[in-house]
């Protein structure tokens, strides 16, 4: 806002200089716009920097990474079976939690199937890298990775049913209606991808996750810093193919003709919300040819696919999603949601310990690892912050169903992150012999939160806007901590 | 920085409140400062979090919100001495340790704001009653020659200030587009823009003021001023949460526009809508219009404790009333005291009490062919049974002489039967519902045979009746209502706002800092609330009430937190005004067309919103309106001037909400996929109001310009500018089928006609030379893309 009017004047001439160079048979040059505004008065007042909301803006201090990628394992993914290992549940399988542990908490299907006998762990754990880490089978690509994830295995959140938790660890609340973390960093410091939307969104599995597109919401923030579905299907951003029996030669005939009428609206009125429009315009263009271009995975060479376990490039999965990742921090776009279902192992005959949990951690193993190992070789891992985590644990009971599963489980359950100015190779927290809750180090989502946001650049106090007369931030109004030990 | 909505608003509250203020404060050096406009709102940014309302987050014991506190039992500041004050030397202090606000609270004055304090308690450090919490007052009206509107002459006096003066009256063809706009949401066709300026040539006034009558007595006025009611009643059709399941309720949508036709007073519409049921013998409508408080969600998930989310909903009702009519953040009170205003977390709860106390039914409800009547079941159905018994009464006299006349039927005698009676005649006799078997003596011609014609008349016209109760019966619609438990449920504080900490019990009450409930002998509820909120001592309803409307209006209220009022609030750019309004409101028994009226009659509703050099220079956000400013138009009425201008609108009044075509895969985007059966005929080009809305995944088209999504109440729509608004105005499916309707009216009627119909004014040669260049199918489209067309001028 502290720029002269001079400066202004040139940075709207910048901005337009594309439209004006080539349209000469629209009858506005560069110089005709310049002079009109002026004799308009108008000179000062149209100012290019307000009319990008997704422009790069400046951080609260200098930032560690760049870029955001969150594999969102939407459901709860047991932290027992994966990455807590506990022997003792094997022991004492069967056998009641001692009441000192559950006094006074409440559980999800309270009145149900819920249950207080422990539960044993099939999958069989090993050590790992440098410092021994625990992981089991059913994980042995993220197992060759611990060397360069941090592993925090003492994660708390506040609410035990799916699509609130799910809320809480998006947005810091378990209502619908406020901004995700996507949201807000977008709209903290933009995106540097002028192509493609900054916060963009990717599912696999066999459902969207509980809560839909709440999960990717703007909240009270303007609907720019939504998250963008990319779909595997059609068209890959909605509305994006120019409609049938258009050539291309049209649209852009079209898109010109558009602009060239908004700018002379532009000059009458003095509005630079026309500017605004006249920018969203270009960049839609833009974005109808650079869309498509990023879908093309089949492009990347045989070696990476197979890194990732791609089989087929066009088919919609996981992998390919992770894929899609790299190639979207590749090219700016700030913030990228995985989301892959089903993680919800309750017991029930679709949702079992047995068979579905090993089949799923199968599907995501094998790229998420990949994903690690390509961003690091293509020395993006230190630009952007991989996570890796879902809305919540599982008990150490089992439930009461047709085979074995477990409950939701708020107190104590596992994420890994990496890259984007982590430490490599750190395992932080530790739970009791049951893997119930912390014996140190409890990380709250709030924390999780301010940590994600400093390694932007952005302060979880400051970052915030002003909603029926209250101040909403990501982190709300009780403390939040910023993970300094585990940060490089 | 870029200036998003949000961002404007941010920076216009930050602004209202210090810099612009604080240029007229210089520019006017003489004028005492006022607490309640300049300090103020800087201590409660900076201060009351700690030293402020609430006690247990009071610091050091001392508050700054009351002078008591501040001066006399706080010795903080030391009236006519600055350099002596404690606050002062806290607040200007160099030394880390001793600064105030502390940095750690990311808080920091600004000189300005320092210069202010200073010269405030120079000045005597005098405190103020919060404006809005003070009854509005009749100011005298300034004077200025050729302004004869009270309103005018309150904008162009604060102007006058400044040295600046209202824009020009907007040219005729921009007055009507940006009038219908306003009032019906539908642009004017160019018959009727072209008749207006001939009218205005002869005579500006009558043919402005004829076309205000026009608008204010059409019933799409009800439909878009409903969309506004709608967005504060979070008005949705589904339950919202995870599942999202569908529900029914659009009786209530209509009931909205039906009132707001009807100019019903804003405190019958209050009344009704908060505790209609509560109402002596309340009509059907009135029980229909306790609607508002059921737009709440509801959790379908597995698991879940049904209790806890029946507190939530209560919560978003305690909230969005506070939100709605008194412009207050209520629902901060929620988990403690409100940390700025004077709202105790005890008065919280007593405010609960009251929306604490109902059950939540779908009503059946019956409308009458001929009549239109609305009608319950129970008597609809007591009307059934007593024709069924009488029926049974004649039928008794032939049972037996129809068994065997039905035992004495061959083959051939039963195929020359009716289709009907052969139906019949399938079931078992006893299994064989009443009416069927009193067709069936008909039929046998037992009756006629036995000269009983009377008893066959009487047979037929019960039969009559009875077919048309069923009918009707059928035709029944659902729509969720409130009903007051004749037990009282207790409320509980609750701890932190966690439902399952309650602590002690309170009774319904009303906050302390207001003006008190009618005292009675027994314990209010909902309906008392619902008066007290248009009683005429409440100093807020009125206010925020006009507020919001010229909001709608402007695009910005006189106070720009249009739902804070309180501390945090930004103050008022025109006090004296936003208190001739409610008063005028209010007085006028709260009708809404007469303050519109009042309001779109005035020059300043009708000057041109060009940017004008002179205004930019002391004014950029347009504070104090020396032009009027443009809007984007609302995502529903960017559908509807898209219909109008193709000439598919359909103008179908109210009715169950529809499903226009909406681009594939979007309903899978939710947990539960839901299907899209996309409506035939004329139900596909109904007006944007009318359109299913999933909370969870609402139609793509309004979403992404930002219509409400029903999650909570909204009392102002932001206003975005995306690429992904561009996407959709260029390729929706829609959008294509408009510009392809369009295409055939350029056919016909020609490219001019095509351009007045988008954007209601003559295209100039130029314009026109830019869309020759293109086909037919892309001026069409060009037209429907254009920022003119979706922007209200």
């Amino acid at each position: 806002m502290s720029t002269t009017p001079i400066d202004r004047q040139h940075q709207l001439r910048e901005a337009t200089r594309r439209h004006f160079f080539s349209q000469c048979s629209m009858g506005l040059g560069s110089i005709a716009l310049a002079s009109l505004l002026a004799e308009h008065g108008l000179g000062s007042e149209v100012d290019s920097q307000t009319s990008n909301p997704l422009a790069p803006k400046a951080t609260h201090f200098p930032a560690k990474a760049k870029n955001v990628i969150f594999l969102f394992m939407a459901g709860g993914p047991s932290q027992l079976e994966t990455f807590d290992y506990k022997p003792k549940l094997n022991e004492l399988s069967g056998q009641p939690i001692p009441t000192s542990f559950v006094e006074g908490k409440r559980f999800a299907f309270m009145s149900s199937s819920h249950r207080n006998d422990l539960l044993g762990v099939r999958p069989a754990f090993k050590q790992y890298g440098d410092n021994g880490t625990w992981v089991s089978d059913l994980l042995p690509s993220t197992a060759g990775i611990v060397d360069d994830i941090s592993i925090v295995k003492t994660c708390k959140t506040d609410l035990f049913n799916h699509a609130p938790a799910k809320l809480f660890m998006n947005t810091g609340g378990g209502l619908f209606g406020r901004p995700s973390l996507g949201a807000w960093v977008t709209y903290g410091i933009g995106s540097e991808c002028d192509n493609l939307p900054g916060f963009v969104v990717l599912q696999s599995g066999p459902r969207g996750p509980r809560g839909g597109a709440m999960h990717w919401s703007s909240g009270m923030l303007p609907s720019t810093y939504q998250g963008v579905p990319l779909r595997s299907q059609g068209d890959p951003i909605l509305n994006l193919s120019t409609p049938p029996n258009i050539s291309a030669a049209e649209q852009l005939q079209l898109v010109e003709t558009v602009r060239a009428l908004n700018l002379k609206r532009l000059v009458e009125t003095g509005d630079d919300e026309i500017s605004t429009r006249i920018n969203a315009y270009e960049m839609a263009y833009r974005m109808q040819s650079s869309a498509p271009e990023l879908m093309e995975t089949s492009s990347e060479t045989a070696e990476t696919l197979a890194l990732y376990g791609i089989k087929d490039p066009n088919e919609a999965s996981y992998a390919r999603n992770c894929l899609l990742a790299r190639r979207l921090v590749e090219r700016g776009v700030r913030f990228v949601q995985l989301y892959h279902t089903n993680w919800d192992h309750h017991g029930g005959p679709t949702e079992n310990l047995e068979t579905h949990l090993p089949a799923i951690c199968k599907e995501i193993d094998q790229a998420s690892a990949a994903l690690i190992k390509d961003l690091d070789q293509r020395g993006l891992l230190d630009d952007t912050l991989v996570i890796w985590g879902g809305e919540f644990g599982r008990t150490p009971m089992g439930e009461v169903r047709e085979s074995t599963g477990r409950n939701h489980h708020i107190d104590a359950f596992t994420m890994w992150f990496a890259g984007g100015g982590f430490k490599r190779g750190v395992v932080y927290g530790e739970t009791d012999e049951f893997g119930f809750g912390p014996i140190d180090k409890s990380v709250h989502v709030r924390d999780i939160h301010a940590t994600i946001l400093h390694q932007l650049g952005l302060d979880h106090e400051r970052l915030k806007v002003r909603f029926q007369g209250l101040d909403v931030r990501l982190t709300g109004v009780e403390e939040a901590h910023v993970l300094h030990d585990i940060l490089a | 920085m870029p200036m998003t909505c949000i961002f404007r608003l941010v920076l216009a509250c930050a602004w209202t409140s210090s810099s612009f203020w604080f240029a007229s404060v210089q520019s006017w050096a003489d004028e005492p400062l006022s607490y309640d406009r300049d300090v103020r709102p800087i201590l409660s940014e900076n201060c009351f979090a700690c030293h402020g309302f609430d006690e247990n987050s009071r610091e050091s014991g001392l508050r700054l919100d009351t002078r008591l506190g501040a001066v006399e039992e706080g010795g903080a500041i030391e009236p006519g001495s600055p350099d002596s004050s404690l606050m002062m030397v806290r607040v200007v202090s160099t030394d880390a340790d001793e600064l105030m606000p502390p940095a750690h609270t990311g808080k920091a004055l600004t000189d300005q704001q320092k210069a202010i304090l200073s010269r405030w308690i120079e000045q005597g450090a005098e405190y103020e009653e919060h404006w809005a919490f003070a009854p509005p007052q009749r100011r005298p009206i300034p004077e200025f020659a050729g302004l004869d509107h009270p309103l005018d002459r309150f904008v162009q006096s604060r102007l006058h200030k400044e040295g600046l003066s209202l824009s020009p009256l907007a040219p005729p063809s921009t007055l009507i587009r940006r009038l219908s706009l306003d009032l019906i949401g539908l642009p004017p066709s160019p018959q009727e823009v072209s008749d207006f300026e001939q009218a205005a040539a002869i005579d500006p006034a009558g043919a402005y003021s004829q076309l205000v009558e026009r608008l204010l007595s059409s019933s799409h006025f009800g439909e878009r001023w409903g969309r506004w009611w709608l967005d504060q009643a979070r008005y949705a059709d589904s339950h919202g949460y995870s599942i999202d399941g569908e529900r029914e309720i659009w009786k209530y949508r209509d009931w909205v526009i039906g009132a707001l036709n009807a100019d019903m007073g804003f405190d019958e519409f209050t009344i009704e809508q908060l505790a209609g049921d509560l109402l002596p013998d309340p009509s059907v409508e009135q029980k229909i219009a306790t609607g508002f408080h059921r737009n709440t969600q509801i959790n379908q998930e597995g698991g879940v404790d049904p209790e806890q989310f029946r507190v939530d909903s209560v919560f978003d009702r305690v909230a969005t009333t506070g939100n709605v009519w008194l412009g207050l953040s209520i629902g901060c009170a929620q988990c403690h005291d409100h940390k700025f205003d004077p709202i105790t977390q005890q008065e919280y709860y007593r405010l609960f009490a009251f929306l604490n106390n109902q059950r939540e039914p779908a009503l059946k409800i019956y409308a009458d062919e001929t009549t239109q009547e609305l009608q319950l079941e129970e008597p609809l159905v007591e009307r059934k049974l007593a024709n069924e018994q009488s029926l049974q009464n004649i039928l008794a006299d032939y049972v037996a002489s129809l068994l065997e006349w039905e035992s004495q039927l061959g083959e051939a005698s039963r195929s020359a039967l009716s289709e009907p009676l052969q139906g019949i005649l399938k079931a078992e006799a006893e299994k064989r519902p009443v009416d069927a078997q009193a067709r069936l003596l008909i039929g046998s011609g037992l009756l006629a045979a036995s000269g009983s014609e009377q008893r066959q008349l009487e047979l037929e016209q019960l039969l009559e009746s009875h077919s048309q109760v069923v009918a009707h019966l059928a035709r029944g619609v659902s729509t969720l209502v409130l009903e007051e438990l004749s037990e009282r449920r207790a409320t509980h504080v609750f701890i932190k706002g966690d439902f399952t900490r309650p602590d002690a019990e309170v009774l319904p009450g009303t906050p302390a800092v207001l003006h008190p409930l009618p005292s009675s002998e027994r314990i209010p509820n909902r309906l008392d609330l619902a008066r007290w909120l248009v009683d005429d001592a409440n100093p807020l309803t009125p206010r925020v009430l006009a507020n919001r409307v010229w909001q709608q209006l402007f695009g910005r209220g006189i106070v720009e937190t249009e739902s804070d009022f309180g501390y945090q609030g930004s103050v008022p750019s025109h006090p004296e005004l936003l208190d001739w309004l409610a008063l005028e409101l209010r007085e006028n028994h709260w009708s809404l067309k007469e303050l519109l009226r009042k309001i779109v009659t005035s020059h300043t509703y009708q000057q041109s919103s060009h940017v004008r050099a002179e205004l930019v220079a002391v004014d950029p956000l347009n504070l104090l309106l020396g032009r009027q400013n443009r809007l984007r138009l609302d995502a529903e009425v960017i559908r509807d001037v898209a219909l109008v201008a193709s000439g598919l609108f359909s103008p179908k009044l109210g009715g169950p909400p529809v499903y226009p075509p909406i681009p594939e895969g979007v309903m899978t985007q939710g947990q539960v996929s839901r299907v899209w059966k996309t409506s035939e005929g004329e139900d596909r080009y109904r007006r944007g109001l009318y359109t299913f809305v999933y909370r969870v995944t609402p139609p793509p088209a309004l979403n992404v310009f930002d219509a409400p999504d029903g999650l909570s109440s909204c009392t102002r729509r932001i206003r975005s500018n995306t690429p992904l608004q561009a996407l959709a105005l260029l390729n929706d499916p829609a959008f294509v089928d408009f510009a392809v309707a369009l295409e055939r009216r350029i056919a016909s009627e020609g490219l001019e006609t095509a351009f007045k119909l988008c954007t209601s004014r003559e295209p100039t040669v130029e314009e026109l030379r830019l869309l020759a260049q293109l086909n037919p199918l892309n001026q069409a489209r060009a037209l429907l893309n254009l920022d003119e067309t979706i922007t209200r001028e």
